[in-house]
């Protein structure tokens, strides 16, 4: 492991068991009371969830051209962190609406969206795992596809009519709301970077593993 | 093939499901009615809403965490037990 790896793990560990202190401290919001809470952990897995898109298709798009397979680990492990912060935004945002907005989903450009995308990183981790030999190019083109959507998703909220917050509610948070968000951000942000490498060490092993295997055969 | 088709059955029963959903309407409004006057039933408290969001999302990642943490176990000892088994120059 990489010498940032145990100092930043323990750092987002400790930044983790502290969030809901912090939470606690933050001021409540006029009309939405004690439930915008959940926008602290909302909002940071929902950029999380952007991020792994990027990530993937970035690494997938390098995988395409190179074809070295470091590549394709770094797109399999972000795939599959997308889907984790896919589900987490797509879980938090309904409980979240359902008192502020009475129901716990509407058909908007922004909810839609993500739930393709999220549906795209879902695909995409199917066709790893049963599409065979080969599939990793598929794959990886597939992804391109999860990161085109990523740019659709962010702006979704400022050109079509929806009631989802816009994009411009976070820099116009007052500190004591501020704070609190870029806290869970930067918190989110160590824990993809841990979860990240975490989970490509396990497909470099597993690599390791094939390739003794490959020369036990050839003996 | 059999897990595929497993897969495929859940993706379907899911995605009838998403347009069932769709399809509904919400009621018309016939008047309007001051929260307070709700019966306790109907009135919606934050704090389940909340609690359970934190508890899922820390619920997942945790998780997550055991499942990567077991899965880099266990193929690190698959590589110390093909070391080993090369070293001594047989097949694992």
């Amino acid at each position: 492991m990489p010498k940032w790896f145990t100092p930043v793990a323990i750092m987002c560990g400790a930044m983790l068991a502290l969030s809901p202190l912090v939470i606690a401290s933050a001021d409540y919001e006029s009309t939405m009371g004690l439930v915008q809470k959940i926008f602290y952990y909302h909002m940071p897995s929902a950029w999380i969830f952007l991020i792994a898109a990027v990530v993937c298709g970035v690494a997938s798009i390098r995988y395409l051209v190179t074809g070295d397979p470091r590549h394709d680990r770094t797109a399999l492990a972000a795939g599959e962190l997308l889907v984790v912060f896919g589900l987490l935004t797509l879980v938090t945002g309904p409980l979240w609406a359902r008192k502020a907005w009475g129901t716990f989903w509407i058909w908007d450009a922004r909810t839609t969206s993500s739930l393709v995308s999220w549906m795209i990183g879902c695909a995409y981790l199917i066709l790893r795992r049963y599409g065979g030999p080969g599939s990793e190019k598929l794959a990886a083109a597939l992804a391109l596809f999860g990161m085109a959507n990523v740019p659709f998703i962010y702006i979704s909220v400022n050109y079509w009519r929806t009631i989802h917050p816009a994009t411009s509610v976070v820099p116009k948070l007052p500190f004591t709301m501020g704070f609190p968000l870029w806290f869970c951000v930067i918190t989110f942000v160590l824990l993809f970077m841990v979860l990240l490498k975490l989970r490509v060490r396990v497909e470099e092993q597993q690599a390791r593993v094939d390739t003794l295997y490959l020369s036990l055969d050839e003996r | 093939m059999k897990t595929m088709k497993r897969w495929c059955a859940v993706l379907s029963v899911w995605m009838v499901w998403g347009m069932m959903v769709a399809a509904q309407q919400p009621t018309r409004q016939d008047e309007f009615v001051p929260i307070d006057q709700l019966p306790p039933q109907e009135q919606l408290a934050a704090a389940p809403l909340l609690i359970g969001a934190y508890a899922f999302v820390l619920v997942v990642l945790f998780l997550y965490v055991y499942s990567v943490a077991r899965r880099l176990t266990n193929v690190q000892r698959e590589l110390e037990r093909l070391d080993t088994s090369i070293k001594q120059g047989g097949r694992a």
